[in-house]
């Protein structure tokens, strides 16, 4: 039987996107599904952090190509090279920011330790309060709201058909390819991949596999625009915290503060026992935040599996299928990690390892 | 001139005038009124310059929901059609270098 | 900590203030929120403070009426208090409000929402300008501060609203320079027998109109405000005939002003109830999108009960009964017997139903009106977005509202899209070539007013900050 697509791929954020625009490059016809519109997930609701700081050791080489990817990019998603403070307020967030950022600086990733001068040179309305930052001179942000936008251009430019509000809602392997059941009628592929982010775990499950994916709800508020107030990405020793103020003068505060909710209930909610101490928090770190107003706050899923490590490769037990998905710091890699994937699924060397689905997750 | 609506206009009567200042000009309004009728009745329409094109705005839905009519009061931003006018309040608009 | 609340009424307008004397009535402890000061809402919004005495109107004996039964009552009315955000719990409400600056929560059995109606106005050159005002928001200016707009003054739009402001302005001691209206006479004769339904309105509609002409000031039938003139704040307008698409035709002729008051009939504030998990449809006939509801406010949620415009353009008559309707609802809800009290309501708000929608049909925008809509009009007032950057964001696949919002910024700005996106949707639509009603607008985000970052975040603690596993090295 003649498949219609060489890859189906199902699950139009980053991953999915650019990983169907690397099939492209290597002549391989794809097209894109997506249960709403493209880039609406976890990419299109984050905060838009681009930190080196917040990466993981292991991941810090994935990390820097992913920053170089987003630079290529470029003004087309609001790329932002600022440069970017982590904070600590107490000993034991001063400690933990000097481990970590000293582990994270030998992994490759251009990040000082600074003096309580330097950051209130740089950045003068932050509380004085501060008693140790690092910082790193490659960090920023883009605008995830123009994912969506974004990969339409890219992919209605490489001739890539999409199809958005096409949720796939059965998938049956028939002869060696597969074939997806959507409102839009069936679409029939050789190979398919999964890259549906908080929705892998029903997904993968379409095909009997079970990938242990659990999905964090990420909360982030947004200011009306302000006066200039910091001109880098903040963070914070705990993760807590993130700030940054775009070039339209809107302040967005993130810190991973949890909202309520599931993927299946469709989307998150935002809580006000979280919210609330999320802005108090930033309020303390930017007291000129206290008159600002919030005109927005919203939750986005995050899909994790327990070691915390990238789901690429190819799904267990399965010829064919692949899955591409809880990347930690899936914004910045994500780019990235789509390219090694597309090569792994064009049967190329990928430049950098990928990560197996089907390891043991309990290992550490 | 035959009116089947009279003007009642004279048969209305208000508070004290009150003084306060819009962008440090003195103006005057009624005792306890809303700021953003005070501010049309003294013809200050323009209240804020709009991002992007920097066109004028003013006062639109006179509900609270337009976020037009917003004015600055002790530093903090607030709609003007929401605020009681009290006398001696510095208001300050959203006009570029209203605050210079 | 005081009694759990057994029923919270949001909104103190006829719909929700009479839900709560209703519920009152039957032994609930019921606290009624609103934004406003005094209960009122738009239709009969309370008096500034600054006016010590005016002569006396209709709407504002209705509202000191229903003022003075809420007091009597001693119904527990909170105003000046904003809601920012809903919360369901598994057998409660959590609702956060903000008032004086402090933000409070207030946990209840069950929930009415009377949220009410804004108006909507199609986008045309120079509407942005100092100097207009929507038609309901006149009324709110006329009726709060008894103040006309300007001195020569434009009026503007559909259905009875344009004539009430046109009299009120001249009863304020305004000048109208001419009231300009797409309905046309045989448009409202059409609505006669509506209208003998209650012949205290027409008959006021009648004197309003006749006082129009008496003094000569010009009514436009079937026609329109095409553009806002003015340099700096508005000037004058130009006008123009409509087809009986409403789509404009002919030529166009300017007429001088230093205010207009422009709208095109009123949309159901649906934010807390799609917030509170309600779903909506497309409702023309009501005035847009409106969540879905069953007999007596009753919806999908055991304990949540929604009433008035909120609902559905329905009108004041309507929304007094549809309010006790919901009240009598909850009050059921939490044990009490209102089956009786309830088929004496629902007739007399099926007739008031029947005028109610009447009058807003009247206000159905045909497709011609989109035309008033230029290329270079804005129609994201917040953003300054033009027609045609979101038709060009269209054309290349922004197929949804969320699609247009997250590329442009449409609806992201301080008024959270409630003035463009009805005429976004309806972009979306033409070029979708798809029905409106499958254009769904993008789903509230909280706060739903805005909030300053102080008053969330309270009195802070740094050492009460939770401290979290670290994140994985």
């Amino acid at each position: 039987m003649t498949a219609g697509y060489d890859i189906a791929v199902i699950g139009g954020g980053i991953m999915g996107c650019a990983t169907a625009l690397r099939m492209a490059e290597g002549d391989m016809r794809a097209i894109v599904l997506d249960q709403g519109d493209l880039g609406q997930g976890a990419s299109g609701s984050n905060a838009g952090t681009l930190s080196l700081q917040i990466k993981r050791v292991k991941l810090m080489p994935y990390a820097l190509k992913g920053h170089h990817e987003w630079e290529a990019m470029g003004e087309s998603v609001g790329f932002r090279k600022t440069g970017g403070y982590t904070l600590a307020f107490t000993e034991r967030e001063s400690e933990l920011l000097h481990e970590r950022q000293t582990l994270k600086a030998k992994a490759g990733a251009p990040i000082e330790l600074v003096s309580n001068n330097h950051i209130r040179n740089a950045e003068p309305n932050l509380t004085q309060k501060v008693i140790s930052a690092s910082y790193c001179a490659e960090d920023g942000y883009a605008n995830s709201s123009l994912t969506g936008q974004y990969y339409r251009g890219r992919l209605r430019d490489q001739g890539i058909p999409y199809r958005e509000r096409c949720p796939v809602t059965a998938i049956s392997q028939v002869g060696a390819g597969f074939a997806l059941n959507t409102p839009q009628g069936e679409i029939t592929a050789s190979r398919i991949l999964i890259a549906t982010g908080a929705w892998l775990k029903p997904t993968a499950a379409m095909l009997g596999v079970d990938l242990p994916v659990n999905a964090r709800i990420n909360t982030v508020s947004v200011t009306e625009r302000l006066g200039p107030l910091t001109s880098t990405v903040i963070g914070h020793a705990t993760g807590l915290l993130t700030m940054k103020q775009k070039a339209n003068g809107t302040v967005l505060i993130g810190g991973g503060w949890q909202g309520r909710g599931t993927p299946q209930e469709g989307r998150g909610e935002v809580t006000a026992s979280s919210v609330q101490p999320n802005l108090a928090l930033a309020q303390f770190a930017l007291p000129a935040l206290a008159n600002a107003r919030i005109m927005r706050s919203w939750t986005g899923f995050e899909a994790n599996v327990p070691d915390f490590y990238p789901l690429a490769g190819a799904l267990p037990g399965m010829d064919g299928a692949f899955v591409l998905g809880c990347v930690r710091g899936g914004y910045t890699i994500g780019p990235y990690i789509s390219k090694l994937m597309g090569d792994f699924i064009l049967d190329r060397e990928p430049e950098l390892p990928l990560f197996d689905p089907g390891r043991n997750f309990n290992e550490d | 001139m035959i009116r089947l609506v009279p003007d009642q206009s004279a048969q209305i009567t208000r508070t004290e005038k009150v003084e306060f200042t819009f962008d440090g000009e003195a103006i005057w309004g009624y005792a306890g009124e809303s700021l953003a009728a005070a501010l049309i009745r003294s013809r200050r329409l323009h209240l804020r310059d709009a991002p992007e094109d920097a066109g004028p705005r003013g006062a639109f839905c006179l509900m609270g929901l337009c976020q037009e009519c917003v004015v600055v009061l002790e530093g903090q931003p607030v709609e003007s059609c929401r605020i009681e006018l009290q006398p001696g309040i510095a208001v300050t608009s959203l006009r570029h270098g209203a605050d210079d | 900590m005081t009694d759990p609340i057994d029923i919270l009424v949001v909104g103190a307008g006829p719909a929700g203030a009479n839900a709560a004397l209703a519920a009152a009535r039957h032994g609930k402890h019921v606290v009624l929120l609103d934004e406003q000061e005094k209960p009122g809402g738009q239709v009969w919004r309370a008096k500034d403070s600054s006016i010590l005495s005016a002569p006396q109107t209709p709407e504002g004996s209705a509202g000191d009426a229903l003022r003075a039964e809420i007091t009597k009552a001693q119904i527990d009315h909170r105003g000046s208090t904003q809601i920012w955000q809903i919360e369901r719990q598994s057998e409660s409400w959590d609702v956060h409000v903000i008032r004086d600056g402090e933000v409070e929560k207030l946990t209840s059995k069950t929930l009415v929402l009377a949220t009410g109606a804004r108006e909507f106005v199609q986008p045309i050159p120079g509407w942005t300008k100092p100097g207009v005002v929507g038609l309901a928001g006149a009324t709110a200016l006329f009726k709060q501060n008894l103040s006309p707009p300007g001195q020569r003054t434009i009026v503007s739009g559909t259905g009875p609203l344009v004539f009430f402001v046109a009299s009120e302005i001249r009863r304020l001691g305004g000048t109208v320079a001419a009231v300009i209206t797409p309905n046309t006479r045989r448009d409202w004769v059409a609505k006669l027998p509506a209208l003998v339904g209650r012949l205290d309105l027409a008959l006021r509609g009648a004197l309003w109109i006749a006082d129009l002409m008496v003094s000569r000031v010009p009514i436009y039938w079937g026609c329109a405000v095409v553009s806002v003139e003015g340099a700096e704040r508005v000037e004058g307008s130009q006008i123009q005939k409509l087809d009986a698409n409403w789509a404009p035709k002919g030529e166009t002729w300017n007429i001088d002003a230093d205010s207009l008051c422009i709208g095109y009939g009123l949309i159901p504030s649906i934010e807390a109830a799609q917030l509170s998990g309600i779903p909506i449809s497309h409702r023309p006939d009501l005035g847009g999108w409106v969540p879905d509801i069953g007999e007596d406010g009753a919806t999908s949620i055991d304990s949540l009960f929604l009433c008035g415009d909120g609902t559905g353009i329905r009108g004041a008559a309507a929304a007094e009964l549809h309010g006790a309707l919901a009240g009598l609802s909850a009050a059921e809800y939490l044990g009490a017997e209102t089956a009786k009290e309830r088929n004496i309501l629902r007739p007399r708000f099926n007739r008031a139903v029947r005028f109610g929608l009447a009058m807003t049909a009247l206000n159905i925008p045909r497709p011609g009106l989109a035309m008033l809509t230029t290329p270079d009009t804005i129609v994201c007032r917040c953003e300054s977005l033009t027609q045609t950057r979101i038709s060009q964001e269209v054309q290349v696949g922004a197929a949804s509202t969320n699609a247009v919002k997250s590329g442009l910024r449409a609806g992201m700005g301080p008024c959270g899209g409630k003035y463009c996106q009805t005429a976004i949707a309806r972009l979306i639509a033409m070029h979708e070539n798809r029905p409106e009603a499958e254009i769904l607008p993008p789903m509230p985000r909280p706060p739903l007013r805005p909030v300053s970052v102080a008053s969330l975040s309270g009195e802070f603690n740094y050492d009460d900050l939770p401290i979290p596993k670290p994140a994985p090295l």
